[in-house]
């Protein structure tokens, strides 16, 4: 029982995490490799409001993904102000995560507080439980939804789809790509948070590039603009390894080949472009609220 | 005095290195405008191979160097032809080839890992004698390497500027489509390119695997190299030498003078600045697209 | 900048207009003005700088020297998305749809470019946002309709003929709400049946919607109609060769000789 429970919210924190990238990646087209970051981010600033401040759990999270958010402008600004596009926001996402990392790893005090360095932050005050993460994936999923079905997400698809010419139809390149990775940043710091509450404790080891690809990995798999197909997938990279521990050695090479194979055989992967629609709930929800369908198809 | 001497000069040597693995990133980037991820790979297997080459076969230095270069050329235009060709046959988005890329890096330094096992190897030669300069001591070790590095550099650039072939490449990398309308063979171009990404990977691998240690995570300081490529301004190989350079002199003095631990911080805030203030970086060519 | 000098109903002015890639001068010396209403003509053999032109207005790159001003204030470097927003909206030589949305996404994308209402109301869709969305779906139906594509709303648009996409661009382009619309080569690929559709498509849209307009277009009966009563500009090599009526530039040798060499009709 106690390993299900674990599952679960592991897999939802996972999920969690994944939802964000896969606005960023998914429907904004922007790669990042360094999503952990903002996991250790948010996750030892809400660990810090709870254990030392003794802020309540939920005020807790939503400041430590706020605060994860709010750093993803130091990556962000600098690397979405020059008109070469692209490849700098990447590079930039993994040396600003190997950056935290190493900061956390070198801090053991800050300013009166035991971080512990590479020792990690213990006696995290344990809140993380099944309902929590079931209140909150469910909210996550409902507002990354109504954020990549809104005018704001359209602009984010289009800047995937094709950059200059969404600029030159008017969106504002800068703004849309800073509130996408503003989301991703915020839903990772909040996952972070999450996790940091559920071990009570917290390494910066637990943020490598392996937990970021995983993310990657989910959204890849899952499908580009697909919410329900992550959501799926972060929950599958949860369970797979744990009922495969044997091949635990394997799994990232097993991952690296399926990326090379999704991309050539099947690049929208497991949902993409054809998100499994909210659209049977619209019209649901239309139907008891009697009011009269908005149209058009999604997706 | 002698240490600031000491730590430019292996400032310099990381910074040929650096050089190597920028040149090959930038060389990639300019002509197909996406980040090989796999450079790390390639750079890792390099170092493997040649420690392979010593140890289990006992090659001698210099053939075990050619031996690897071979190889990782082997790999890179195989990985060329198998993850990223179909890819760019699709002109697909920028964004799968760098899933592509990321997925052959994943699968190749973790197959590394699984085969060789995690532990920090000492390159297998024997340990030389620094030089002296009065007080100063320059590694041999570097002092070949960084003379070696600025050959291969040299070499690069008698080919790309001074044979035909090379004039190929340059006018694919300014505009692709437009060289293969005359007449230049892109899957040539593809297969040229990769071969210098392979070598100069290997170089890089060998030499630093010499200096500092052999590891399947060693392809991690590509990311540094990628840091100078932008600073030097991406797609500009002149750049991307100069970027490296800087880079490796000033993260070796923040290192040697502030502290080691937060060289890599280092590059990354100074990538930020650099950004901030030239957003094309130093020596780029703003990339506008064709419309 | 003499802004004095300048006719209030000038919606677009050009000055010496030149840029450099490296060695080669692409734009080299150009003014044009185009006055509110007019349907403007941009022609030249391949090469002559015209898209050139357009991604200077549009700021794709900025010019070497010169100037560019909407309604008498320079626009140079403004960003592309704020010179649409300021009213100026193109279609695109090798057209940039986008791909995977469909034919209705890409024109809503016009509309929304600058979203409507804030980013709280599109967390928690607000009434005011879902009103201001299905007012949005209207307009963009109505494009639809206009440019007769509405059977083809749902479909992707890399899957439509190279004609629907031309015409799916104008429609996407409208949805701006420009003062001034840029049209690249709008007949490009076109028979003769769907030039003459096209032109009594661009006619439609001139005088309903008053849009100032200048044309790129190779489909010499295409411009020498659509521009009957207004001008033509010729650039060459990067240079202006010649302005004037319809007529006049038909029967100007120099024009013709430019064009030696090349088939008139494209």
């Amino acid at each position: 029982m106690g390993y299900i429970n674990a599952i679960l919210i592991l897999g939802g924190i996972n999920v969690i995490a994944s939802l964000g990238v896969a606005i960023l990646t998914g429907y904004t087209g922007l790669f990042t490799i360094g999503h952990a970051g903002f996991m250790a981010l948010g996750g030892y600033m809400s660990a810090i409001m709870v254990k030392e401040l003794n802020i309540p759990f939920p005020l807790a999270l939503l400041i430590g993904g706020v605060f994860a958010g709010l750093c993803s402008f130091i990556i962000g600004y600098p690397a979405f102000r020059s008109r070469l596009r692209g490849d700098y926001f990447a590079i930039a996402t993994l040396g600003f995560a190997e950056s935290i990392r190493l900061l956390l790893n070198n801090t053991k005090v800050l300013g009166g507080l035991k971080l512990g360095g590479a020792f990690g932050y213990m006696n995290i005050p344990t809140h993380t439980d099944v309902y929590a993460i079931v209140l909150i994936v469910i909210g996550a999923l409902y507002f990354a939804h109504m954020f990549v079905t809104s005018q704001y997400g359209k602009n984010c698809i289009a800047i995937s789809q094709d950059e200059v010419a969404a600029e030159m139809m008017g969106v504002n390149l800068m703004k849309t790509k800073l509130t996408a990775l503003f989301i991703s940043a915020f839903y990772c710091g909040i996952a972070g948070g999450l996790l940091g509450m559920y071990f009570a404790y917290l390494s910066p080891s637990f943020f490598t590039t392996v937990p970021s690809a995983g993310l990657l990995a989910a959204v890849v798999f899952g499908g580009i603009q697909s919410l329900i197909g992550p959501f799926i997938t972060a929950f599958i990279l949860v369970l797979v390894p744990e009922l495969l521990r044997s091949f635990a050695e394997w799994r990232l090479i097993i991952y690296g080949f399926l990326f090379v194979i999704v991309m050539i055989f099947r690049p929208q992967g497991l949902l993409g472009y054809v998100e499994m629609n909210f659209t049977f709930v619209h019209v649901f929800w239309n139907k008891i609220f009697h009011r009269n369908q908005t149209g058009a198809s999604e997706g | 005095m002698e240490l600031f001497l000491q730590q430019l000069i292996s400032g310099i040597s990381i910074g040929a290195i650096y050089s190597l693995l920028a040149v090959g990133y930038a060389l990639v980037y300019s002509v197909y405008n996406f980040t090989n991820w796999a450079f790390d790979a390639f750079m890792a297997f390099g170092a493997f191979m040649a420690l392979t080459a010593i140890s289990s076969f006992f090659l001698p230095f210099w053939a075990a160097m050619v031996v690897s270069i071979i190889l990782t050329i082997i790999l890179s235009v195989s990985v060329e032809k198998l993850a990223y060709s179909p890819l760019r046959r699709r002109k697909a988005p920028r964004l799968f080839m760098m899933i592509s890329a990321m997925g052959v890096n994943l699968a190749i330094v973790n197959m590394i890992n699984l085969v060789f096992g995690g532990i920090y190897r000492k390159f297998p030669i024997e340990k030389v004698q620094p030089i002296f300069i009065g007080n100063v001591s320059i590694g041999r070790t570097d002092l070949i390497a960084g003379i070696l590095s600025f050959g291969v550099l040299g070499l690069l650039w008698l080919f790309l500027y001074r044979t035909r072939w090379g004039l190929g490449i340059r006018a694919s990398a300014i505009d692709i489509l437009t060289a293969s309308l005359m007449g230049i063979n892109n899957d040539a171009v593809a297969f040229t390119i990769f071969a210098i990404t392979g070598m100069l990977s290997s170089v890089a691998g060998v030499f630093y695997g010499i200096k500092y240690a052999v590891f399947p995570l060693m392809g991690v300081v590509t990311i540094k190299a990628m840091i100078a490529s932008i600073i030097g301004g991406l797609g500009s190989l002149p750049g991307a030498i100069v970027g490296s350079m800087i880079l490796g002199i000033l993260e070796t003095l923040v290192s040697g003078y502030i502290s080691s631990s937060y060289r890599d911080l280092f590059s990354f805030l100074f990538l930020i600045i650099v950004l901030l203030f030239f957003p094309n970086g130093l020596m780029g060519k703003s990339g506008e697209e064709k419309l | 900048m003499n802004s004095e000098m300048i006719n209030p109903n000038e919606t677009l002015t050009i000055r010496n207009l030149t840029v450099d890639f490296g060695g080669v001068r692409a734009v080299n010396d150009v003014t044009m003005s185009v006055q509110k209403g007019e349907l403007v003509g941009l022609i030249g053999p391949n090469g002559a700088g015209k898209t050139t032109v357009f991604n200077l207005i549009t700021n794709a790159f900025p010019p070497t020297s010169g100037q560019i001003m909407l309604n008498g204030k320079s626009i140079l470097g403004v960003s592309p998305d704020q010179i649409c927003r300021l009213g100026i909206s193109r279609t695109f030589q090798n057209i940039r749809l986008f791909p995977q949305m469909t034919a209705y996404e890409n024109v809503e994308l016009g509309f929304h470019s600058v979203p409507h209402y804030s980013i709280a109301e599109a967390f928690i869709r607000t009434p005011r946002a879902t009103r201001i969305e299905k007012d949005t779906h209207k307009k963009a139906f109505e494009l639809l309709e206009i440019v007769n594509l509405k059977e083809h709303c749902d479909e992707r648009a890399s899957s439509l003929p190279y004609g629907l996409q031309r015409r799916l661009e104008m429609a996407r382009a409208m949805a701006a709400s420009p003062q001034l619309l840029l049209l690249d080569e709008p007949a490009a690929g076109m028979n003769e049946d769907e030039c003459k559709d096209l032109i009594k498509l661009i006619r439609l849209i001139h005088e309903t919607m008053k849009y100032t307009i200048i044309m790129i277009e190779h489909h010499m009966n295409v411009v020498m109609d659509l521009c009957r009563g207004y001008r033509i500009y010729v650039l060459s090599l990067g240079s202006l060769l010649a302005i004037g009526t319809p007529s006049e530039i038909q029967n100007n040798p120099q024009v013709i000789k430019a064009y030696l060499g090349e088939r008139k009709n494209a």
